[in-house]
């Protein structure tokens, strides 16, 4: 049996029912006291991303040109999507080392800090989907039945971002270099990543190498879902691979991370 | 109620801690240097339903130790540790709390993290205030509140759930008399409740006042246990041969 299930049916049988609350209330926590003291408070987490956005909206718009319809909203929406993947990974290993005192002190399930990290990441991302939704109401593109695929990509995205950031996580206690290196990767992963330029301008024989990123893919089919004519990333068999993977990471990120976790009251 | 069957807790205290990925690689060739110590050896303890156990010793004789296997934070070395029952740690108070928050708001989130769900602590909530006495603090930011207000609103949300086991460890010291009255008053209330309680303490005086049952633990292991006065009186003699 993995050890999810076995830590988990162990919770309930200590007659400690309420992790979800107790999920809910850190994330809201995690949420508050990040933007307080602050002038604009919740306003920054619309600004930051939109702030981005302007300056290589700027660049790549202005500057250089692309050829590319609708090029505002496929670097918006790149731009959203990969915030919210680096920051769901870099923001649990900080809030693991916030919590240090805690879990030293009170017995929870330690997973329940992963999970209220990636809920302050959600929280981000819906506002910020709603921003992107304002700029497309200004586009002139209408909204098809397929654009529900959308949640379906979201979600992948998610359990992807969830699992690789247990992954850290797990490691990070013992490893604290991991940190900066992820910091690193994601930045490189920022520009290897069709984010900011069209697919289109890289050779057809690196194709292959972008697209094992599973990102690169969920980026690409929430694209062709809202604003894209093509659908070349919303072929079944493409779906079938990133769930399975996404699924898959979370699964295994979950039970490693349950596996180190038990001796993260002396490491951290 | 909780049974720890030879439970051995190890800490390896490196004579060279490596932290970073390049310490670890620099040093791959040699050998780690490692010391073992034995926070707990051997362990083998049984506390009954409605028991209140007291447990005394010197500084590093495991007593922390033992309440953080029993609360799940440490994983013992090796051994067993069976605890039936929801486990009400004040480890130390207030561990969990934001400064940054309102009191209002730590009082949920440290219910929570405590066990509670939103509903226990909504029904709760007026009474924890008022056991505190911080009515006119609600809406303060909890970072503005004295150290002794802090512990004891602390205090107040750990003694409002109703777990039926709960570890104490040395926490009364911080408050004033008036509370630690009040703390100790409410000690009687669990005993009656039928509550299993674990306490770690130097005042031999509560001890002897409270516990049914007393274990000296002496370099991580149970040096005697048994009858409350019997085994201070033995505390009392080791200390003064030394």
């Amino acid at each position: 049996m993995p050890s999810y299930t076995k830590t988990l049916k162990q919770d309930i049988a200590l007659g400690r029912k309420n992790y979800f609350y107790l999920t809910l209330v850190m994330a809201i926590t995690d949420f508050k006291v990040k933007y307080d003291n602050s002038v604009l408070g919740y306003l920054w987490s619309l600004l930051k991303p939109l702030l981005m956005f302007g300056t290589l909206y700027l660049v790549f718009s202005v500057f250089v040109r692309w050829e590319m319809e609708n090029y505002k909203l496929y670097l918006l929406l790149g731009i959203i999507l990969w915030n919210f993947f680096s920051e769901v990974t870099l923001n649990s290993m900080v809030l693991l080392e916030g919590k240090s005192m805690i879990l030293k002190k009170v017995f929870f399930p330690r997973w329940i800090i992963v999970i209220a990290s990636s809920l302050t990441s959600v929280m981000t991302l819906f506002l910020n989907m709603c921003v992107f939704f304002i700029f497309f109401s200004f586009s002139g593109i209408s909204l098809h039945v397929k654009s529900l695929f959308l949640i379906i990509c979201l979600m992948e995205l998610y359990f992807l971002a969830v699992g690789w950031a247990f992954c850290l996580c797990a490691l990070f206690p013992k490893f604290r270099d991991i940190h900066h290196i992820w910091e690193v990767f994601v930045q490189l992963g920022f520009w290897a990543t069709p984010i900011i330029y069209p697919i289109s301008i890289v050779h057809a024989k690196y194709h292959k190498f972008i697209f094992l990123n599973p990102i690169a893919r969920i980026i690409q089919a929430s694209r062709e879902v809202i604003i894209g004519a093509d659908t070349n990333f919303l072929v079944l068999s493409n779906h079938i691979y990133l769930v399975f993977v996404s699924v898959g990471l979370f699964f295994v990120g979950l039970s490693f991370y349950n596996r180190m976790s038990k001796s993260f009251a002396e490491d951290l | 109620m909780i049974t720890l069957e030879n439970v051995n807790k190890v800490f390896l205290l490196p004579h060279e801690r490596k932290a970073t990925l390049r310490q670890r690689f620099v040093s791959l060739s040699r050998k780690n240097i490692y010391e073992k110590l034995y926070a707990l050896r051997e362990v083998n303890l049984k506390v009954d339903k409605g028991e209140f156990l007291g447990i005394i010793g010197k500084n590093g004789s495991g007593k922390s130790t033992l309440l953080k296997l029993i609360a799940k934070v440490l994983e013992p070395t090796s051994g067993k540790i069976i605890v039936r029952g929801n486990v009400a740690p004040f480890l130390e108070l207030g561990v969990g709390f934001q400064g940054d928050l309102t009191v209002k708001d730590n009082i949920f989130l440290y219910g929570a993290l405590l066990g509670m769900s939103r509903r226990e602590i909504a029904d709760k909530y007026d009474w924890i205030i008022d056991f505190a006495r911080l009515e006119r603090f609600v809406d303060a930011k909890l970072k503005n509140l004295s150290s002794g207000m802090q512990v004891r609103l602390g205090f107040s949300i750990t003694v409002a759930i109703e777990s039926p086991i709960l570890l104490v460890d040395e926490v009364l010291a911080v408050g004033d008399i008036d509370f630690q009255q009040k703390c100790y008053g409410s000690f009687g209330g669990f005993k009656k409740d039928g509550r299993t309680i674990v306490f770690v303490s130097h005042d031999l005086n509560a001890v002897e006042q409270f516990c049914d049952r007393v274990v000296l633990l002496e370099n991580g292991e149970i040096k005697s246990q048994g009858g409350t006065g019997k085994v201070v009186d033995e505390y009392w003699k080791s200390i003064k041969s030394t």
